[in-house]
């Protein structure tokens, strides 16, 4: 068993940078498009962002827009950034266009929802099958006068708008080379793995509560 | 309530209240100085690397090795199987990494084709094939089967001949041998030989001839991309693991208020707020418990002083607020700060002035076991006519006023009285600190037991993806 005393001097021998600490959180803040936050930790720490962060202002808006539902505000700020963003995304794309529909179904604009699924995403869906099940589905949401007994109502919740903002804020860190999620929450999980791997091996003092980082001792 | 302020540690042994871990803590900034230094080398582990043939231990007689010890050639006739000629690479295969892996090229298969490669110990039989004897391995060219100490080898993959770019493998984690053909892997095979294992090489018909490669060369085969594909397969059964939800926020806003980059956490908070669905960060409790907030604004303020090279004024401030941290003018605090009012001197070409300086508020350090070092080192800077091109460049850096508003800020943190043990240097390190640091023992300890084999976890490698 190794005793706290020991498992601490090894902690304490630990060679850790205070600009990679840094490097970390500035990570989480741009990743999670967190400016403002980005801009102050750039002044207080001197820790460089590693994307321009006028592209996350950029982001941010779109992923606004979706979560308002002006998806074609959306769609066409998408464009402005760069235009092969949907363009090599089909996917994507068509839930946009998915959610367009919705909105439209939200607001009661029957008329013009049939007419959007006919010319926007019939077509698409002739070209891909799971494409012409999520249409199918979503034009069900019109055959409800009460949507609250349509079996696929999650479609109208608002959560599914913050799926579909996720999926085009994933597309464009994407496209600008970035990773799609913060480093931090892979480290934690790589910690539990750790121990669960030294586990095998040895008896330690181990970190239970992620939020603390207390140490405890060795259990019996 | 106590009735005078507690001194600030000093180096040299003065541990009045302050406990053996917070003198280590404040000794550590005086050690990441040093940290700092070598910054520019490789953050490898120390092992050396197979550059070329060994000549020496070969089985010399059987074969030549070129003079740039990249090729060998069978000279002899086959007459037996104890005359093989065989070679090994200079150095054994490093283990503290996630695989190790050469090549060679077959120029010539000679009469009979029978080259192999694998991996021997030191004290292999050198006129014997990779794998005819125990605690070898060998992939063989005329039969293109797998030798592994048995008399018998087993069919592994293709045979391999002239112009074939063969190579041969050890993947740390997974713990196996792996050969490859002409940029592709034939195979794979448990490795149950212990011990340091040197990349090997035989050949043994006329005129057969080898080059071989140990990494100067570009390989047939993408192990780099191999490798990532292995930490891959790693990553995906990690990823899989669940933990508390936003809990990254927590640990970055915890993060914020320890080292008191107040207007970052304003923002974030803000911004927090404002996310559609509202973060909630679980761990209001915690914070609270920890009083992370104790003088946040002083902390603050401190910091952007020293980060902006205004000694004088953050001296000044200490003085008036924290006038204990500043009593014990040997302490480390002291001292990183009238270092680091020497460096904006010197940083500015008032060199004469950061003389008399030197002399007034450092000179006192040199002879100071801990300091000593540093100061020449300090020292150093005057001179250079581009002290920032010089070895003691990193003094310069931002990275160095980041250090002494640390060693500040964990000053400030140690006068809270509201903490008991505040000394104990785990209480002056942030959460996402001691997480970090238990990741990197835990991933040690266990590659300790495993025989010190296989990558360890690098923050810094991480972050760059390990490129």
């Amino acid at each position: 068993m190794i005793t706290r005393e020991e498992w601490e001097k090894k902690l304490n021998a630990v060679k850790l940078r205070k600009e990679d600490m840094n490097t970390l959180v500035m990570n989480f803040l741009v990743t999670e498009g967190y400016v403002e936050a980005a801009e102050k930790f750039q002044r207080e720490s001197g820790t460089k962002p590693e994307i321009d962060l006028a592209t996350i202002t950029d982001r941010m808006a779109v992923k606004k827009a979706v979560q308002n539902g002006n998806v074609e505000d959306a769609i066409e700020k998408v464009n402005d950034l760069n235009p092969e963003i949907l363009d090599t995304n089909p996917e994507l794309f068509f839930h946009l266009q998915q959610q367009r529909l919705i909105e439209l179904i939200r607001q009661g604009k029957t008329e013009e929802a049939l007419e959007f699924a006919q010319e926007e995403l019939a077509p698409r869906g002739e070209e891909n099958q799971a494409f012409l099940e999520e249409l199918e589905k979503t034009v069900a949401l019109l055959v409800f006068d009460d949507a609250s007994t349509c079996p696929v109502k999650e479609l109208l919740d608002l959560s599914h708008r913050l799926k579909t903002a996720s999926e085009v804020n994933a597309a464009i860190l994407t496209s600008q080379s970035h990773e799609k999620d913060p480093k931090l929450p892979s480290l934690l999980k790589m910690l539990i793995w750790a121990q669960t791997q030294l586990d095998e091996k040895a008896v330690y003092p181990h970190i239970n509560d992620l939020s603390t980082g207390k140490l405890e001792d060795p259990s019996e | 309530m106590n009735s005078s302020p507690p001194p600030a540690n000093s180096a040299n042994g003065d541990t009045t209240n302050n406990g053996e871990n917070g003198q280590d803590l404040n000794l550590n900034f005086l050690d990441k100085i040093r940290l700092s230094a070598k910054r520019d080398a490789k953050e490898d582990e120390g092992e050396e690397l197979p550059t070329e043939l060994n000549t020496i231990n070969s089985a010399g007689g059987f074969l030549v090795v070129s003079p740039d010890k990249l090729s060998v050639k069978y000279t002899n006739t086959n007459l037996h199987g104890h005359d093989v000629g065989v070679v090994q690479a200079n150095k054994p295969a490093p283990i503290k990494c996630l695989t190790y892996y050469f090549e060679i090229f077959v120029k010539d298969s000679g009469i009979k084709g029978q080259i192999a490669i694998g991996f021997t110990k030191e004290s292999f039989k050198m006129r014997r094939q990779p794998g005819w004897e125990v605690n070898s391995c060998g992939y063989h060219g005329d039969d293109g089967y797998l030798y592994r100490g048995q008399g018998k080898g087993e069919p592994f993959g293709p045979k391999f001949t002239k112009d074939d770019a063969v190579g041969g493998g050890i993947n740390y984690a997974s713990q196996e041998f792996f050969f490859t053909k002409n940029g592709t892997i034939v195979g794979k095979i448990p490795k149950d030989i212990r011990g340091h294992l040197f990349p090997t090489v035989a050949v043994h018909s006329q005129n057969e001839e080898v080059l071989v490669n140990f990494g100067k060369k570009k390989f047939a085969f993408d192990i780099k991309g191999y490798e990532a594909s292995e930490r891959n397969k790693q990553q995906l059964a990690i990823e899989k693991i669940s933990i508390p939800p936003n809990i990254g926020y927590g640990l970055v806003k915890t993060y914020l208020l320890h080292y008191g980059y107040e207007e970052t956490l304003d923002a974030f908070n803000l911004a927090t707020k404002n996310t559609v669905p509202p973060i909630h960060i679980d761990q209001e409790n915690a914070i609270d418990e920890d009083d992370s907030s104790y003088a946040l604004k002083q902390r603050k303020n401190l910091r952007q002083l020293v980060r902006n090279g205004e000694i004088d004024t953050a001296l000044a401030e200490l003085q008036k607020l924290y006038p204990q941290i500043v009593q014990d003018d040997k302490s480390v605090v002291c001292f990183l700060l009238h270092c680091q009012k020497f460096i904006e001197l010197v940083r500015v070409g008032k060199l004469e002035e950061g003389v008399n300086y030197g002399r007034l508020e450092l000179a006192k350090f040199v002879g100071l076991t801990g300091f000593q070092d540093i100061v020449e080192d300090c020292f150093a800077l005057l001179a250079y006519e581009k002290p920032e091109e010089s070895s003691v460049w990193y003094f310069l850096e931002d990275s160095q006023r980041e250090l002494v508003a640390d060693a500040v800020n964990a000053a400030i943190l140690s006068t809270n009285p509201n903490k008991k043990d505040v000394q104990r240097s785990c209480h002056l390190q942030s959460h996402l600190e001691k997480l970090l640091r238990q990741l990197t023992v835990c991933c040690l300890e266990r590659r300790s037991l495993n025989g010190d084999q296989g990558e360890t976890f690098r923050l810094r490698h991480v972050l760059n993806n390990n490129r």
